[in-house]
C-alpha cells in the first residue's frame, strides 16, 4: 500500500468524522456570524452615532455673531467625512446640532429639562470683544466643552476681523488651512502613508486575521491531540499501526483536521470580505453616503489575504504535527491538557506579544520584538501585525515565512519519532527526560 | 511458508519479557500461543507485526523476514476492541479495509456479507459504541479478516464471549483454516486451545516451555490418563493402586494419572475386580494438565481477571 493512500485514508476517515456533524455546522454558522457581525460593527456604531446627535443652543448679542457661531461650530465640531474632503456631508447626520435662540435664561432652562445639552451664551463686553459661557449639565472636563473653547477662539477671531473691517473675502484666505503632511521617519521607506481611516483599517484587519490564526493553532491543534489519544485509549491504535505506518497515521490525522479547518475558515473569510464589499453600499443605505467604515475594505489587500493564508497554514501545520507528539504520549483524556501545556504556552505568548506589539502598547520597532517575529513558533502571531504597520520588510516576512517551513519539517520529524513510539506506550505519562531518552533511541 | 519465530530477546526497562522465544507455525493450520497472564504472549505477537522492535531474535514468512512483506499478508486482532466508538459499523469496516490497499465498494460489500453471516446485518448503519460487547467483538474480527491476510493473529479472541457467540467465532476460524489461512491465536482458555489448535507453543515469563502439535505437547509427560467408573461408588480400590494418581473424583467417574511404566490395564483388571465396569478410557493428558505439571496452576485471580480482559 502506498504510502499517500494510506495518508488520504486516514485524512479522509478525520475529516468524514467532524465535518457534517451537527457541533461542526453549529461552530461554523457562528463562527461566520460573528465576522459578519465584526464587519458591520462599524456601521452599527455610526448608525447608533447618528441618532445622537448633540444639540446646542447658542444665543448671541446680534444675528452676524449667531450666523457665524452657527457656521463655527457645524464645519469645526462636525468632522468630515473620510476621503472626500472638502466634499458636502450631503445627508450624513451631523454629530451636533446647533440652534439659536434669544432667551438666555430660558435655553438654561431647556438644558436642566434636557432639550439641548448646552447652551453657549455669547456677550459683548464693555471693550466690544465677545465673551462666551458654556452652560451645561457635566463637568467641563468633557470633549465637548473643549471643542466648543476652539470653536469659540474662531468666533472671537473672525468677530475681531470684523471689527478691523478686513473684508470677508481676505478672512477666508486668512482661514485657509495651512498645508500639512505626515511622512516616514525612515528616509528609505517610499511606500505612502496611508490615511487614518485605511490604516486604521488594514491594522484592525491584521488584529482579527491574528486572533483567527491563534484560534486555528489552539483549536484544532486540541483536536488533533484529542484524536491520537482517542485511538490510543481506545486501542484502535494497534488495529491501524497494522497497517498504516506512525508518520502515515500522523500526517493523515494533521492533514485531515487541518482540511476541517481550512474549510471552516474558508467559509469564514469568505463571508468576512463580502460583508466588507458589501459594507460600503449597506452604509451609505443605512447611514447616508459616506459612512464611517470605508477604511477596513481599503486595508483588505489581497497581499494581507495571501500572508493571513500563508501564516494560518505554516502555523497550524507546526503546532498540529507537536499536539500530535505530545497527544501520543498519554493514554487518557484527561491527561491531554497537561501534556499540550508548553504549545498553549508558548502560542499564547506569541500571539500576547504580536497583538501587544500592533495595539502599540509594545514597541513595534524594538529589537527583541524584530527579533521574536522570526521565531517559528511566534512568527505566525507577530508577522501580520508587524506588516500590517508597516514596520516589516518584504524581505523580513520571506525570511520568516522560510524559517518556518524549515521549522516544520523538523517538528514532523520530531514528531514522528515521538509518535512511533509514544502511541504504543500505556500507563505513566512520561517526563521530558523519557521522551528525550526515546527520541535519541527510537523504537 | 512457514511462520518461523527464533529467539526473540525484548527488555523493558529491569523486565526482561522475552527472553528466547522460538516457535514454529506451519502454513494452514491453527496455532495456539499459551501462558499466563504477563508471559510475553502479546509482545511477542506485537514484535512479529512490527509494532515493536526486539532486542534481538528474527521473525520469517516464508523464508523472508516478516517486515517484507507487504502489510496486507497480516491481521491482527488485539486483545482489547480496537475500533473506532463513534464510528458506524460499515464505515469503520471500510476505513480499516482501504487502508489494506481494498477498494472501498469491495470492501463494503464483503463486509456487508460479513456482517449477514454474523447476523448483525442490522448493525451496519450503527454507531460501534451502541453495540453489545460480543457484537463489537464480530465486528472486530470481520476488521482483521476483511483484507484477506494470510496469517491472522489474535490476542486471547474468545475472552468476555458468551458461549454462542464463543461457537460463531470458532466456525469463522476454521473457516479461515479451510480457505488455506494460518491462524496463531493466544488463550489462556486449554480446553478451547485443544479443541481448536493443531500445534501449541507454551511460554512462561518470556521462555519457551514447550511447543509442537497439540498431541506431541500432551503426550510430552510421559504418562497416560485413565477415566473409570464402576456400580461400586467406594473408590478407596482406586487409591491403593501402585503408580497411580487420582486427578479427579467426580460422582460420575474418576480420573486417574497413571505413571510412566505403569500398564492401564492394571487399573481395568483392579476395576474389573472391584464390581461392574461403567465406563473405562485410556487418554493422553489434557493440555491443562501439561501446563500444569510443566508451568504450574493458572492462579484463581489470574482467570478472572483474564475473563474480564485486563492485563497483557
Amino acid at each position: 500500500m502506498s504510502r499517500t493512500a494510506n495518508i488520504v485514508a486516514i485524512a479522509r476517515r478525520e475529516f468524514m468524522i467532524r465535518v457534517g456533524t451537527r457541533s461542526f455546522l453549529l461552530g461554523t454558522a457562528l463562527l461566520v456570524v460573528g465576522v459578519v457581525a465584526m464587519a458591520f460593527l462599524p456601521v452599527l456604531i455610526g448608525k447608533i452615532d447618528s441618532v445622537d446627535a448633540t444639540k446646542l443652543a447658542v444665543s448671541a448679542p446680534e444675528p452676524s455673531v449667531a450666523a457665524r457661531a452657527t457656521t463655527t461650530i457645524s464645519t469645526l465640531l462636525n468632522p468630515e467625512p473620510s476621503g472626500q474632503s472638502g466634499a458636502p456631508t450631503g445627508s450624513a447626520q451631523p454629530d451636533f446640532e446647533v440652534a439659536v435662540v434669544s432667551d438666555l435664561t430660558a435655553a438654561r432652562a431647556d438644558v436642566l429639562r434636557g432639550a439641548y445639552s448646552g447652551v453657549l451664551g455669547i456677550t459683548r463686553g464693555q471693550d466690544g470683544s465677545l465673551q462666551f459661557t458654556y452652560y451645561s449639565n457635566d463637568s467641563a472636563s468633557g470633549r465637548t466643552p473643549s471643542l466648543l473653547r476652539q470653536a469659540a477662539n474662531a468666533i472671537a477671531v473672525g468677530d475681531r476681523l470684523d471689527r478691523l473691517a478686513i473684508p470677508a473675502g481676505q478672512q477666508a484666505t486668512l482661514f485657509a488651512p495651512a498645508a500639512f503632511v505626515v511622512n516616514w521617519a525612515d528616509p528609505a521607506r517610499t511606500d505612502p502613508v496611508l490615511s487614518g481611516a485605511s490604516a486604521a483599517g488594514q491594522d484592525m484587519l491584521a488584529f482579527g486575521m491574528t486572533i483567527l490564526i491563534f484560534m486555528i493553532v489552539i483549536m484544532y491543534g486540541n483536536w488533533v491531540a484529542m484524536s491520537v489519544v482517542e485511538e490510543k485509549s481506545s486501542r484502535v491504535m494497534e488495529v491501524v499501526l497494522n497497517a498504516a505506518t506512525p508518520f502515515q497515521l500522523l500526517a493523515g490525522k494533521v492533514l485531515g483536521v487541518g482540511f476541517v479547518a481550512f474549510i471552516q475558515y474558508a467559509a469564514v473569510v469568505v463571508a468576512g470580505i463580502a460583508a466588507l464589499v458589501a459594507q460600503p453600499a449597506i452604509s451609505s443605505a443605512v447611514l447616508g453616503s459616506g459612512g464611517p467604515a470605508a477604511g477596513l475594505t481599503q486595508g483588505l489587500t489581497p497581499a494581507l489575504l495571501l500572508l493571513f493564508g500563508a501564516f494560518g497554514l505554516l502555523g497550524f501545520l507546526l503546532y498540529a504535527s507537536l499536539y500530535a507528539a505530545a497527544g501520543s504520549l498519554v493514554s487518557r483524556q484527561e491527561d491531554v491538557n497537561a501534556v499540550v501545556m508548553p504549545m498553549t504556552l508558548i502560542s499564547t505568548a506569541g500571539y500576547l506579544i504580536g497583538v501587544y506589539a500592533s495595539m502599540g502598547l509594545l514597541d513595534a520597532r524594538s529589537t527583541w520584538v524584530t527579533a521574536l517575529s522570526f521565531i517559528p513558533f511566534l512568527s505566525p502571531f507577530m508577522m501580520l501585525g508587524r506588516v500590517s504597520t508597516g514596520v516589516a520588510e518584504p524581505w523580513e516576512v520571506a525570511l520568516s515565512l522560510l524559517l518556518l517551513a524549515a521549522a516544520i519539517g523538523v517538528a514532523i520529524w520530531v514528531a514522528a519519532r515521538i509518535y512511533a513510539v509514544g502511541v504504543l506506550l500505556y500507563g505513566q505519562r512520561p517526563g521530558a527526560r523519557a521522551v528525550w531518552r526515546l527520541l535519541r533511541e527510537g523504537m | 511458508m512457514a511462520l518461523i519465530i527464533e529467539d526473540l530477546h525484548k527488555r523493558f526497562g529491569t523486565v526482561q519479557a522475552l527472553d528466547g522465544v522460538s516457535f514454529a507455525v506451519e502454513p494452514g493450520e491453527v496455532f495456539g500461543f499459551l501462558g499466563a497472564n504477563g508471559a510475553g504472549k502479546t509482545t511477542t505477537m506485537r514484535i512479529v507485526l512490527g509494532l515493536m522492535k526486539p532486542d534481538g531474535g528474527s521473525i520469517t514468512w516464508g523464508g523472508r523476514p516478516a517486515h517484507q512483506w507487504p502489510r496486507r499478508t497480516w491481521g491482527y486482532m488485539p486483545e482489547e476492541r480496537g475500533l473506532y466508538g463513534k464510528m458506524l459499523v460499515i464505515d469503520q469496516l471500510v476505513h480499516f479495509a482501504s487502508l489494506y490497499g481494498i477498494a472501498r465498494a469491495r470492501a463494503r460489500a464483503e463486509a456487508l456479507e460479513w456482517l449477514a453471516r454474523f447476523r448483525i446485518a442490522d448493525k451496519a448503519k450503527s454507531r460501534l459504541e451502541t453495540l453489545s460487547k460480543g457484537n463489537q467483538q464480530k465486528v472486530q474480527y470481520i476488521a482483521t479478516i476483511l483484507h484477506g491476510p494470510d496469517v491472522l493473529l489474535m490476542d486471547e479472541p474468545f475472552v468476555g464471549l458468551d458461549p454462542v457467540n464463543v461457537a460463531m467465532l470458532k466456525a469463522a476460524f476454521l473457516e479461515m483454516r479451510d480457505r488455506g489461512r494460518t491462524l496463531v491465536f493466544s488463550t489462556h482458555q486449554l480446553d478451547q486451545a485443544e479443541e481448536l489448535c493443531d500445534s501449541v507453543a507454551v511460554i512462561d515469563h518470556g521462555r519457551m516451555v514447550t511447543s509442537g502439535t497439540t498431541l506431541d505437547v500432551r503426550r510430552s509427560t510421559g504418562h497416560q490418563v485413565v477415566r473409570v467408573a464402576t456400580a461400586n461408588e467406594d473408590r478407596h480400590w482406586l487409591e491403593r493402586l501402585p503408580g497411580v494418581t487420582i486427578t479427579r473424583d467426580g460422582v460420575d467417574y474418576a480420573e486417574v494419572r497413571v505413571a510412566d511404566g505403569v500398564s492401564p490395564q492394571r487399573v481395568l483388571e483392579a476395576a474389573i475386580a472391584n464390581g461392574p465396569v461403567l465406563r473405562f478410557e485410556v487418554a493422553d493428558p489434557s493440555l491443562e494438565e501439561v501446563f500444569v505439571e510443566r508451568v504450574g496452576a493458572l492462579q484463581d485471580d489470574e482467570r478472572t481477571l483474564a475473563a474480564a480482559g485486563v492485563g497483557s
